[in-house]
């Protein structure tokens, strides 16, 4: 299958104030398309930090970066922001739904970004579209205040999947939520990957990132395969 | 082409949606900004108004800009030699002035020597002759006033435009009909003041004059004198009085002749009149340019003013700019997250104030527009210069500059503030 990603050596350094602080020390890491890969690891060691470089909300010091086997290691922001648009998806723990939008017009968000314009009948026929691919095209026209937790990160993956990108970027989709809904999460996402997306999750869940088609472990800044039993 | 387009759309439709999810911080600017705004246009409009008020009054004593007055020297002769010249000429009038006094015969007027009825100019009590003596009026003060009675060979409106003071007030002048006998007079305000007050036999005294005259009142106007003054035709005037004694220095008259720029009558004038051995002095009236770099002055230091009120209004523009921006980080960031370029949210940002102070500076050119129907309602019977007031569109187009500015002032920092949010550490969980 094709490599979307390929990371190698990717270093991070947070600029302290008495000494600097190495997060990431050498990450090596392949995404393929349709595959997702669980990222596991304590609190502080760094998985949100490889996802913003994965997402492009942030650049290694050092090491190289590989998006479709263009190298994107120091890409400007402009360019960046494009790739945002068109290769990736995120979700967070937290929803970050605007409050004072509808659920449809949150996903159309994703569409109304300065990155072209489709007309209003296919922005809604996309957004409809994801709404469906997560399962709640029947709470299009409700507002956040009024929907589940369950219904609000659903929205979200909704708004991440509405550009059909190549990458999925979850952080820790299902912290904020129950067991029973957190699975369901966890299937809305694993369900992009069969029309061939890449996912990449942090999760503290050992049983979600057994879902996973491989689980590796951040340990010291590099990242480990880790052997299923 | 088609990026633009999809950026100005994108632009637009999250602009509508943030301002109408925060209705009342928007309604907060304008409030802010308004009085700013406001200021601008009102001093900017009274500017143009007191400009065009104090020219009007320039106009009535001094005469319409580009005016040319010929200064005649009271000497015999030249009073035929000037309404000779300027008969049946409409770019060219001549006036003179003489003292009259209307009342009852052998007493000093109330006001010797033409002063304004409010205002005492000592009398002197004397009569002075032209060879410089002086000896005590015999005569007692009585029911007479003095006017300077200003003979007129033309209507003179075309040079000096006299209003009509309250129409009921009868009419100007009429200088086509036949020339009455007893001679029509049209008053000015102080005059008719004069004539409210103390009541007086019809009946007028001009030095030089052949007989006592007796005059009909038509009208009054406001011609801005504070002097009381007696328009007549001339030809109702030389029935009575000889021309040749109009210019006596007897009789005391000031003769000059008003004329539009650009006629003939000033050559022709000149020459004759130095013909007869006399010098002639003309003078342009330019009293807009004399004016206008006091008027500057004046309007400077109150847009100076404004500009402080306005400078207030930009800085609560800021302020609620800048707590919006507070209150949307995450949604900057989340934008940003989805590929907005940060270059469009500030563009956002600043587009949304800049919105906001055009709407305002439109809500401040309505009240002010308002207010001057309003005020030239209430004040136009006292002010004719308010009446039919017309607006200056500069003032609307300083209130819209404004607005502008402030906006950019107030979105600046805010549009700054909003492109540089960092996505990661935002979104972090
Ligand atoms: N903006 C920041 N300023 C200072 N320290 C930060 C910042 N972001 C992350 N860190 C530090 O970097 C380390 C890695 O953070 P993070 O990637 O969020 O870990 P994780 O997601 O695995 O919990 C943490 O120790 C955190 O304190
Ligand atoms: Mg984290």
């Amino acid at each position: 299958m094709t490599v979307l990603i390929d990371l190698t050596g990717i270093t991070k350094v947070l600029k302290g104030q008495e000494q600097d602080r190495t997060i990431l020390s050498g990450v090596d890491l392949t995404v393929r398309a349709g595959e997702s890969v669980a990222i596991v690891g304590r609190s502080g060691s760094g998985k949100s930090t490889l996802l913003s470089i994965l997402g492009l909300f942030d650049r290694p010091d050092e090491g190289s970066y590989l998006l479709a086997g263009q190298d994107i290691s120091r890409l400007p922001e402009r360019r960046a922001a494009k790739l945002r648009s068109s290769h990736f998806g995120f979700v967070f723990q937290r929803f970050f739904l605007l409050k004072h939008l509808t659920a449809a017009q949150n996903v159309a968000m994703a569409l109304v970004n300065g990155q072209g314009w489709l007309p209003r009948r296919e922005r809604r026929a996309r957004v409809l579209e994801a709404l469906d691919q997560v399962g709640i095209a029947h709470l299009a026209k409700n507002r956040p205040a009024r929907m589940s937790g369950g219904e609000q990160q659903r929205v979200a993956i909704a708004r991440a999947l509405v550009r059909r990108p190549v990458v999925l970027l979850a952080d820790e989709p299902t912290g904020a939520l129950d067991t029973e809904t957190g699975t369901a999460v966890i299937e809305a996402l694993l369900a992009a990957t069969t029309r061939g997306c890449g996912l990449v999750l942090v999760t503290h869940d050992r049983d979600h990132a057994a879902r996973m088609d491989r689980t590796l472990d951040l340990v010291d800044g590099v990242l480990t395969e880790r052997v299923r039993a | 082409m088609r990026r633009l387009s999809g950026r100005f759309r994108s632009a637009l439709v999250i602009g509508l949606q943030g301002i109408r999810a925060r209705k009342l911080r928007t309604l907060l600017s304008m409030v802010s900004l308004f009085l700013g705004v406001l200021a601008v246009v009102v001093v900017q409009a009274g500017a143009s108004i007191a400009e065009r008020a104090l020219l009007a009054n320039v106009e009535l004593t001094n005469g319409i800009d580009g005016t040319k007055n010929l200064y005649v020297p009271p000497e015999p002769g030249a009073a035929s030699a000037v309404l000779d010249t300027v008969e049946g000429r409409p770019d060219a009038t001549a006036m003179i002035v003489l003292p009259a006094i209307i009342g009852e015969p052998g007493v000093r007027p109330v006001n010797e020597g033409a002063a304004p009825f409010d205002e005492n100019w000592g009398s002197s009590g004397e009569i002075c002759f032209p060879d410089g003596t002086c000896q005590p009026n015999p005569e007692p003060t009585g029911q007479a006033v003095e006017v300077r009675l200003t003979a007129l060979t033309g209507d003179v409106r075309a040079f000096r435009p006299y209003r009509p003071y309250r129409p009921r007030h009868g009419q100007w002048l009429d200088f086509t009909t036949m020339p009455a006998m007893a001679p029509r007079l049209v008053l000015n305000l102080e005059a008719a003041k004069g004539f409210e007050r103390y009541r007086v036999p019809a009946e007028m005294r001009v030095r030089g004059a052949i007989a006592h005259i007796t005059p009909q009142f038509v009208g009054v106007i406001d011609d801005g004198d504070i002097q009381p003054r007696a328009y007549v035709r001339m030809d109702e005037l030389v029935t009575w009085l000889p021309v040749n004694t109009l210019t006596d220095p007897g009789t005391g008259g000031e003769l000059q002749v008003l004329m539009t720029g650009s006629t003939p009558v000033e050559q022709v004038l000149t020459s004759r009149l130095t013909g007869l051995g006399l010098q002639v002095g003309v003078q342009t009236v330019d009293s807009l340019e004399r004016q206008e770099d006091e008027l500057a002055l004046i309007r400077l230091v109150f847009l100076a003013m404004a500009g402080l009120v306005l400078l207030i209004g930009v800085a609560g523009i800021l302020n609620v700019g800048l707590a919006t921006v507070g209150e949307r980080i995450e949604e900057f960031a989340l934008r940003r997250a989805v590929g907005t370029p940060r270059s469009l949210l500030a563009g956002i940002v600043l587009a949304e104030t800049l919105l906001t102070g055009l709407l305002t500076a439109a809500a401040a050119i309505g009240v002010s527009v308002g207010g001057l129907k309003l005020v030239s309602m209430m004040l136009g019977d006292a002010e004719p210069f308010l009446q039919n007031m017309q607006y200056p569109w500069d003032a609307g187009l300083a209130g819209i500059v404004a607005g502008l500015i402030a906006g950019i002032l107030g979105g600046f920092v805010p549009a700054l503030r909003a492109a540089r949010i960092p996505i990661a550490s935002v979104m972090r969980a």
